[in-house]
């Protein structure tokens, strides 16, 4: 008897600690860069993302294989001699968005936290709108990556095609947590 | 008693070593990291004179100039710089991933030849599953003039050539990648009764990058049992291969001026060295378009 009370409340206390989590498996990132000789954009829908609206913590996996070029040559460029797929194959982001409010239907909040690319981690500082409905929170905003910040050589007779400056935008949806 | 500890450790410890996950190692064991193929074992469709065991992407064309310039012994000639040349104009087009076709015209020789290229197996990055990648590429050729006289030229298809290819590579490590190319080659006439029209030939390329994008290639070719009206050498090749961008450029010093893989796996009347004669030089520019 005892035994199963103690089983009740240990199943309990798992399911607690699960509801405030959310997931999002198919997040879709988004990075642009804009010059003059070349527009170069790439899409990776396939960001894992996990938010615990209690702890206001905030984790985000993003694959450097899944981003889709419009051009193959690009894609195979990208991971071969700038992002290094091989050696750094993902870039992850832990951090807190503050004064979040889980009732608010829609707010926008500033996430702070450490990005990591190419083993070099950096703090970062994001202005996101959070967007709640029933059961599922909407976190999107963008910011600018440095290429210089994060060891992306870019050969010297190609720099005028590839931008200093790279905009990213995310947009995660993220749903109930169950295991 | 046990069990009763055992309880407490169940009930407040073990969640609590659940808590004290970050959010991203929990990630982590949500979705560890699948393993991904190797890309990239080499840069083009030819490691410098062959076939490596890259295809193109699924809707991209490649266009390609090929050339051998060389001297001819011997001669009082005013020629600029060479003697000789000869080139190939080719296009290669990525029907899938995997399967990719190519065309190709040469000139002065007179060499039309076609090709198809699947690729089998795949690297995996971590070494999961099969440790090298196989490809098989089918090659064609028909000449339509004689250049050293080896096939009979009576009719059509006295004129043709295969080759079979089965392409076996391993990055194995970033910079260093080697190729094995088990060959068989068919020529449908043969001028001279000596001459098997079969020929049995293995193909040697190891490939080293110096930088991100220049790597330094070399090859050579074995055939078991080269023709016997012509004395023949394996062929061999050392270049440079360089990208930039959409070009890829690749330089090299071989013993042969064809550009088929026939022509100079079985054929190659010149041994490599630098006299006048023997050393080609040669260029492979191919332009990449995405469509």
């Amino acid at each position: 008897m005892k035994k199963i009370i103690l089983l009740v409340l240990f199943i309990c206390t798992k399911s607690f600690s699960q509801n405030t989590e959310y997931i999002e498996r198919q997040g879709i990132v988004t990075f642009f860069s804009y010059t003059s000789a070349e527009n170069i954009q790439a899409q990776n829908t396939q960001t894992l993302s996990l938010f615990n609206t209690e702890t206001q913590e905030i984790a985000v996996k993003i694959l450097m294989r899944a981003f889709v070029f419009k051009k193959a040559l690009m894609h195979e460029h990208f991971n071969e001699s700038y992002i290094e797929s091989d050696l750094y194959p993902k870039a992850t982001f832990e951090g807190k968005i503050e004064n979040f409010n889980s009732q608010e239907a829609s707010q926008t909040r500033l996430i702070k936290g450490n990005f990591t690319l190419k083993n070099i981690t950096k703090p970062v500082e994001v202005k996101a709108k959070i967007l709640k409905s029933k059961n599922t929170y909407t976190i999107s905003g963008s910011l600018d990556v440095l290429i210089n910040d994060y060891n992306i050589k870019v050969p010297a007779i190609l720099s005028p095609n590839i931008s200093k400056k790279i905009e990213v935008t995310f947009s995660f949806k993220y749903s109930n947590y169950e295991k | 008693m046990k069990s009763k500890i055992l309880n407490f450790i169940v009930l407040f410890i073990f969640p609590f070593s659940v808590f004290s996950q970050s959010l991203l190692e929990k990630l982590e064991s949500i979705e560890p990291d699948s393993s991904q193929y190797v890309m990239a074992t080499f840069k083009g469709t030819r490691i410098s004179i062959g076939h490596s065991i890259e295809t193109r992407k699924k809707n991209t064309l490649e266009v390609s100039f090929m050339s051998r310039y060389w001297n001819v012994p011997q001669e009082t000639s005013n020629s600029f710089i060479a003697d000789r040349m000869c080139t190939r104009f080719g296009a290669d087009y990525g029907i899938s991933d995997n399967f990719t076709i190519g065309l190709g015209v040469g000139a002065p020789n007179g060499i039309i030849d076609g090709y198809l290229k699947y690729r089998i197996i795949q690297q995996k990055i971590d070494n999961t599953g099969i440790p090298f990648g196989v490809t098989f590429m089918q090659s064609s050729t028909y000449r339509t003039r004689s250049i050293i006289g080896i096939e009979a030229r009576n009719s059509f298809y006295e004129k043709l050539a295969f080759t079979s290819q089965i392409l076996i590579a391993r990055k194995f490590s970033r910079k260093f990648s080697f190729q094995i190319a088990p060959t068989f080659v068919h020529r449908t006439s043969s001028n001279f009764s000596i001459d098997d029209h079969n020929h049995f030939a293995i193909g040697f390329s190891p490939r080293y990058k110096l930088g991100h994008h220049v790597s330094l290639v070399s090859e050579y070719y074995y055939v078991a049992n080269p023709l016997k009206s012509v004395k023949t050498y394996g062929a061999f090749a050392l270049g440079v291969n360089w990208e930039v961008s959409k070009l890829l450029l690749q330089f090299k010093m071989t013993n042969n001026q064809i550009f088929n893989e026939e022509g100079f796996i079985t054929q190659t009347i010149k041994n490599f060295n630098t006299r006048d004669g023997n050393f080609f030089f040669g260029f492979h520019a191919t332009y990449h378009i995405q469509l």
